[in-house]
């Protein structure tokens, strides 16, 4: 092996290293190490001008391996990387060393201690470079394809995105109808379209594109492969009519069907038929049977021919390069009992007072009541103090104030009243608030400690709260109907989540790579994330998101050709005995039974393995290597840390 | 370093090199176009390479933003122009808009600058640092600041006496007064607005005593006191240069006042507020600080958890409105409030006083387009044409709108902004091909 000539810089991080370790004394302490060429401390390691310098130093000196102590890898590791590569060194011979997360910061508390342990790491780094090799990274054929999981306004959007960019797109949705919770509002904030209308101009600007294949009704049922080449097998339930359906047969079978089910629609609000379409201009145009409750009587079928039970179900597969996911939310529905919530008569949650008002004109009527003071509680499911949404929602602030202003303009009679805990119309939306107090809204607060109540005295129903507003004083509306305003939690059905092994944050959100620079990318390389399954967002948020996402899921795939890294795991067929051990361990399914040379041994998919090394210590014959990660490596790394 | 006009033909054309310009840049650049990236100011970055930490994470703005901005600098389908404006943009057609870029001269040719600093210890005159929001001086040959990009110095040549000093020692003799202005004509088939926003100058409200009193300044001048790379080595009051142990901050100031014309939440300063107060309380720990709100609007992803962490950690929230701040001998100030828990009107003492000051627009970006009208909203952001359905549209097809330019956001609202300006720019050049 030829003596290698090490380049190591050590970042202050602007003081954030700084402060807690002694740089200058690291930087000591391995500059008379035999491979150290030159060691040097910088301000901030990842600055334009310090990676000019890196790139000057390596060429000007011939260095075969550069070190940078700096900050977590997760931040920096492919810039440095790249700075090696611009410098003609290949990149794999780069290493990486944590001293901030894993130093400064971990031990603020004891600066001496701190360094004790930076000088440690960058030791160890500095070991491995000893061994790194120039390694080439893996080509990947990426299929232009992308799967969009989910139909609502974040999936149409990224669908006709990715069309626009000549990108063939598979949309899939698990309801028969699209357009997703968007569909069921009518009126929205600051639009004058309603949620259908904006529904509908897409679905009509999405069967216009031949590079567009919309399956409704379908779900994914399972996912091999990875970035570049991902197959999905979908599951498409029929609708048990044919698409040449006679409109008038349809309308006389939808009203000779005998069941009733509650309509989810409508937030179960109002019942459906078995056989049904949740409004008239829904798309796709087609109604649809909902098997699971249809008892066959055969009514329907008697009056409309088009009925047909004997559509099967039917499995297909795809392939595709990127998946956008794009499943959005689900209200969150309080507990039993939650401020009266199923247990009083007039309570309902804000999405069902969505749908009451879009229903009903003239005046406001609920189960054969007049209603004419309406208490509308916030933050029901979100900032919760005992329980696990601790997030807020950030659009029901909004929503509510819409709803209520909506509703007094159409009902003048009635009256608004918002129990909330500190309103939250962001940016714009504070004009909808400034209205609504000017229609004579009437405003309680509280905090989290003093929520207001629901009790049911006699024939009334009394919301109270001590209200901050008006120093505390105890007040109490006679309320004809509580409105909870329900926030956003996500999808309670994760199975598709599961099948794409997508983390999820603390809210149980989908999560990003990093919250503040990469909000549509996962950790799984290929699938990105867009809207409301996210956390919790308005339409152009989620419109913003789906076309982030799908610009980001593009980019992946555009050029036909994808690389990626080399660090992986390798088998020694010699000493491989196939016990599948590996296979169990791996959490990225890379390892396959296959056979060489007549004999049977574990096979590493290098498109998936991210080389975590899990199956390594599993492997009881010691069969298995990672890149980079060699026991010669570890080991004297190992010795460089104690 | 893309330092001379080549080329005067490119396929985007973005305005504003802030997160949103920068990230829509990088989105086209990655899927293959070539971008002309244009800031008026003498660094790339915007308002977030200022910054100290970001919320809700606490990462270091200066390591992510940089990262970012040396991907964009060394971009082979980017090229920057900064110090420089757009103007007379007109469409010619469905794909061509034609426009004129004026680079205004930084009497320093950057390729050749090593930011060695030695013309800043020469030059003899001294003006407010705009880099450091005018917390302290620096010269007038200056580099913008530690992390600019480009790094390179500039003349400031309004202040400058042409004295010569910073030329005689300049080793690499990259300091040139004979530079002047350039202008070029450019063709480009879109564009993206990404101009960014200002800050609301609390000059206008002076009950406050901003620009009076010294130890009442703004918060991204407290960005400044506590960012990694501050002009301080601690934090201190610029009054006296004493550490505050009494610390307010005023929110909602020249937001939601309709008596100063600007009724809109600015969506930002709750949070950035409840950042510096964590801080503060990490770099003070006897430090007590108090922030003063109407509503607390925490209410994005991660944002209500970071609220109740400020809470934990003991910042003291007073919900009330201030009523106007006055000056005590000692440098101290009294704020005057109405207490809205206890319903009456109190007063207290801080020896340090942050206003939170709001968002506004960047005036004029509407002066630039010649033969078409882009319009604006109500309040003077760039209007969006489609706003729910297609926010990043606006009334001139082919010209896309990214980041704070629409209305305040913060930074994960700026970078999905810019995704959809950015894809629908693509969009635009393959549909119009
Ligand atoms: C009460 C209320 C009022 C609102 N009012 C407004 C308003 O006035 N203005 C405004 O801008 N926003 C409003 N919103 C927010 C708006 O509803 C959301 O921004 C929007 O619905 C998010 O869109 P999405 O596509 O991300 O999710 P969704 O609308 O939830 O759509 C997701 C889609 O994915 C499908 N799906 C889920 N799981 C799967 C799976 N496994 N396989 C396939 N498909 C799947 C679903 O069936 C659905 O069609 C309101 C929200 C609420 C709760
Ligand atoms: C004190 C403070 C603290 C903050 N803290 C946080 C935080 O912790 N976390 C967070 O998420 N957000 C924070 N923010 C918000 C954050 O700064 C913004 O979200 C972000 O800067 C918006 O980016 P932008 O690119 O849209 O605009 P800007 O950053 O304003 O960038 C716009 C760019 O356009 C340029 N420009 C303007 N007009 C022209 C023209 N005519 N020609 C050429 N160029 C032009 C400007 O010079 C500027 O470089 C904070 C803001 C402030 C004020
Ligand atoms: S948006 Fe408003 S109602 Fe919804 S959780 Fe947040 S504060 Fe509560
Ligand atoms: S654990 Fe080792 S021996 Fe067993 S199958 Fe995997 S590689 Fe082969
Ligand atoms: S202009 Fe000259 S003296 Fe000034 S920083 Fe650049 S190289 Fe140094
Ligand atoms: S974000 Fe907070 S401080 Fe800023 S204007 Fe809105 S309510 Fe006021």
């Amino acid at each position: 092996m030829k003596k290698k000539k090490i380049g190591v810089y050590i970042c202050h991080c602007g003081g954030n290293i700084s402060d807690y370790v002694d740089v200058e004394k690291v930087r000591q302490a391995v500059e008379g190490e035999d491979i150290v060429f030159l060691a040097k401390t910088t301000m901030f390691a990842c600055s334009d001008a310090n990676q000019r310098e890196m790139v000057n130093d390596i060429e000007a000196n011939g260095l075969t391996s550069v070190v940078v102590a700096s900050c977590s890898p997760k931040l920096h590791l492919l810039t440095f990387r790249n700075v090696t590569q611009r410098a003609n060194l290949n990149k794999y011979t780069y290493v990486h060393a944590n001293i901030r997360e894993q130093a400064s910061w971990a031990h603020s508390d004891n600066k001496i201690g701190a360094t004790e342990k930076a000088i440690h790491l960058v030791k160890a780094a500095i070991a491995k470079a000893n061994y790194a090799e120039a390694l080439e990274t893996n080509k990947v054929k990426a299929l232009k394809s992308v799967a969009v999981i989910g139909a609502g306004v974040a999936g149409m959007k990224a669908a006709i995105s990715l069309s626009n960019k000549e990108c063939e797109v598979v949309l899939i949705e698990k309801e028969p109808f699209v357009g997703g919770r968007v569909s069921q509002w009518d009126s929205l904030s600051t639009t004058t379209e309603t949620g259908k209308e904006i529904v509908n101009r897409l679905y009509n600007d999405l069967i216009t594109r031949e590079n567009i294949t919309i399956c409704t009704n379908s779900e994914v049922i399972s996912n091999k492969g990875s970035v570049g080449n991902f197959t999905l097998k979908i599951k498409k339930t029929p609708r048990y009519i044919s698409t040449s359906f006679h409109p008038e047969d349809l309308k006389k079978a939808i009203e000779v069907c005998p069941v009733e089910v509650p309509d989810e629609f409508n937030f179960r609000l109002t019942p459906r038929k078995a056989i049904y379409k949740n409004y008239p201009g829904e798309y796709p145009q087609t109604p649809v049977i909902d098997l699971k409750n249809c008892t066959r009587c055969g009514a329907c079928e008697k009056v409309c021919p088009a009925v047909n039970f004997s559509e099967e179900e039917d499995i297909i597969e795809i392939s595709v390069g990127s998946v956008l996911m794009a499943t959005g939310f689900d209200p969150y529905t309080p507990a039993y009992g939650e401020f009266g919530y199923a247990t009083s008569e007039n309570v309902i949650t804000l999405p069902q007072f969505k749908r009451l008002i879009d229903e009903q004109s003239d005046t406001l009527v609920y189960k054969g009541k007049a209603i004419q003071n309406i208490a509308y509680i916030y933050c029901v499911g979100s900032r919760q103090a005992k329980g696990d949404n601790t997030y807020c929602s950030r659009n029901c602030c909004t929503s509510t104030i819409h709803a209520a202003l909506t509703a007094k303009n159409k009902f003048p009679d009635i009256n608004n009243f918002h129990f909330n805990r500190g309103l939250r119309t962001y940016g714009k939306q504070e004009i909808l608030y400034a209205d609504s107090l000017r229609s004579g809204d009437i405003y309680l607060q509280s905090y989290e400690d003093g929520l207001p109540t629901v009790t049911i005295e006699g024939k009334k129903t009394i919301v109270k709260i001590n209200d901050i507003l008006t120093n505390g004083k105890e007040i109490e509306v006679e309320a004809d109907l509580v409105v909870l305003v329900t926030g956003m939690v996500p999808r309670a059905d994760n199975k598709v989540g599961t099948l794409f092994k997508l983390p999820k944050g603390r809210d149980k959100f989908y999560n990003e790579i990093h919250m503040k620079l990469r909000p549509v990318e996962t950790v799984i390389d290929g699938v990105t994330i867009a809207g409301a399954c996210q956390g919790p967002k308005n339409i152009a948020e989620s419109v913003n998101s789906a076309l982030s996402a799908a610009t980001k899921s593009y980019s992946i795939i555009s050029k036909g050709e994808l690389e990626s890294e080399p660090l992986v795991a390798t088998i020694d067929p010699d000493r491989c005995t196939w016990c599948g051990a590996c296979e169990a361990a791996c959490p990225f399914d890379a390892i396959m039974k296959s056979e060489k040379e007549g004999k049977i041994i574990a096979a590493i998919n290098n498109a998936v393995c991210k080389g975590c090394g899990m199956c390594a210590p599993v492997c009881e014959p010691d069969a298995i290597n990672v890149t980079a990660c060699s026991s010669t490596e570890i080991m004297s790394m190992i010795d460089a840390l104690v | 370093m893309k330092d001379s006009l080549k080329s005067s033909s490119y396929d985007a054309l973005v305005i504003g090199a802030g997160i949103a310009g920068g990230e829509a840049a990088l989105n086209l650049a990655n899927t293959g176009y070539k971008v002309l990236l244009v800031d008026k100011e003498l660094s790339v970055g915007g308002k977030m390479i200022m910054l100290s930490k970001v919320f809700p994470t606490l990462d270091c703005a200066a390591c992510i933003t940089t990262p970012k901005v040396s991907e964009i600098s060394r971009h082979p389908n980017i090229t920057i122009f900064t110090g420089s404006e757009v103007s007379n943009i007109r469409k010619i057609s469905d794909n061509e808009f034609v426009a004129k870029v004026t680079r205004k001269p930084r009497y320093v040719h950057v390729e050749d600058c090593t930011a060695c600093q030695l013309c800043e210890k020469a030059c003899p005159t001294s003006v407010r640092d705009q880099y450091q929001f005018g917390l302290i001086g620096r010269k007038a040959a200056f580099i913008p600041f530690s992390i600019c990009s480009p790094k390179a110095a500039a003349i400031d040549i309004d202040n400058c006496t042409l004295c010569g000093a910073c030329e005689r020692v300049c080793p690499t003799h990259c300091i040139d007064f004979t530079m002047e202005t350039e202008t070029n004509e450019l063709h480009v088939k879109t564009i993206v607005v990404a101009t960014g926003f200002n800050l609301f100058d609390p000059n206008n409200i002076p009950r406050y005593g901003y620009g009076k009193y010294k130890n009442v300044i703004t918060a991204m001048q407290m960005e400044r006191e506590i960012a990694p790379t501050r002009p301080f080595h601690t934090i201190l009051r610029p009054g006296d240069g004493k550490v505050p142990d009494k610390i307010a901050y005023v929110l909602c100031v020249g937001s939601r006042d309709a008596t100063v014309g600007n009724p809109i939440c600015s969506q930002i300063c709750c949070m950035y507020s409840i950042k510096q107060a964590q801080l503060l309380m990490g770099a003070l720990p006897m430090a007590d600080v108090t922030i003063y709100y109407i509503n607390i609007r925490s209410f994005g992803k991660g944002f209500e958890e970071f609220y109740q962490q400020a809470k934990g950690m003991g910042v003291n929230f007073v919900k009330g409105k201030i009523g106007r701040i006055s000056e005590k001998e000692n440098g101290n100030l009294i704020l005057r409030y109405e207490d809205i828990n206890k319903g009456k009107l109190q007063e207290a003492e801080h020896d340090m006083v942050i206003l939170s000051t709001g968002v506004l627009p960047t005036k004029g970006i509407d002066g630039l387009f010649e033969n078409e009208t882009l319009t604006l909203d109500q309040f003077s952001f760039v209007g969006q044409s489609d706003m729910l359905a297609s926010p990043a549209k606006t009334s001139i097809g082919g010209v896309f709108v990214a980041g704070a330019a629409t209305g305040p956001m913060d930074i994960p609202d700026s970078i999905l902004s810019a995704g959809a300006a950015s894809s629908e720019a693509i969009s635009y050049i393959i549909q119009h091909a």
